[in-house]
């Protein structure tokens, strides 16, 4: 198992995150350009298809996941580009959990009701 | 999971650590595209997942946002940014964890081929079509926001 210390997690979580965004983006594209059939295409029968729940928690997943990339990102960026950043590394991942979980939990209470009630 | 080799910890790592000048361009552009994308994805996000509920948007909703300009423009931006960005992020992590080189040509050649067709479907959807008739349909009924 991985039993690496925070940059290593940090990495991993990195790493995986955006490799789920990636794939989401190309089929998100795809998804969007079938606005291009019009009103009577097969746009409206794909997105339907998406608003069922667990496709709604995968989005909720990829807010996260999206939310997670972006500021261990800013981590790495000041890791490369600072002579401090190296040093503070441990410190700005546990920054980024929790900026995360901050963002997260409001984020949380605005869509899961949205969820339970079924969407359109 | 790691990688064996050293990963540059810094830009004049990075210029000892890259044989090619091209290799060297890309660390360089995955963090300015990086810090771009955290306002560009940020917005994105916020727009359609925070002010609205993602469940009920339909062809409606996205045909009147498509027909603004300004989302034409801030989108084209994204699309491109996205792509380069996450293309060439999955371009390393299939140089990471497949080592034989027949299977990292094929994958690779299976992505640049699925991101180029996305890439075109991409730019259509924002630029190739009018979706002005709907959208003064749409605006006409809600009052502006």
């Amino acid at each position: 198992m991985y039993r690496g210390r925070e940059g290593q997690w940090a990495f991993f979580l990195h790493r995986i995150s955006g490799v789920a965004l990636a794939l989401y983006l190309l089929l998100h594209v795809f998804d969007i350009s079938l606005v291009m059939f019009g009103p009577d295409g097969p746009f409206n029968a794909f997105l339907f298809f998406y608003h069922q729940w667990p496709f709604r928690v995968g989005l909720v997943l990829i807010i996260a996941a999206v939310t997670y990339h972006a500021l261990n990102g800013l981590r790495i960026i000041l890791m490369d580009f600072t002579g401090w950043g190296v040093k503070y590394q441990r410190a700005m991942w546990y920054t980024v959990l929790a900026l995360v979980t901050a963002i997260g939990i409001p984020v949380l209470f605005k869509i899961v009701p949205e969820i339970l009630k079924g969407g359109a | 999971m790691a990688s064996k080799t050293a990963r540059p910890r810094t830009y004049s790592q990075a210029r000892q650590t890259f044989s090619t000048s091209a290799e060297l361009g890309w660390w360089v552009f995955m963090r300015i595209s990086g810090l771009f994308l955290v306002f560009l994805v940020g917005a994105h996000v916020f727009i359609n997942n925070i002010l609205v509920d993602a469940g009920t948007i339909d062809y409606q909703y996205a045909a009147q946002r498509l027909a603004q300009p300004g989302v034409k423009v801030f989108d084209s931006f994204l699309l491109g940014f996205a792509l380069l960005h996450g293309v060439n992020g999955l371009r390393y992590s299939i140089e990471d964890y497949f080592k034989r080189p027949g299977t990292r040509f094929w994958l690779k050649t299976i992505l640049f081929v699925v991101a180029a067709g996305i890439f075109v479907v991409g730019v259509m959807t924002l630029w190739a079509f009018s979706f002005e008739e709907m959208g003064d349909a749409i605006r006409n009924l809600t009052p502006p926001q």
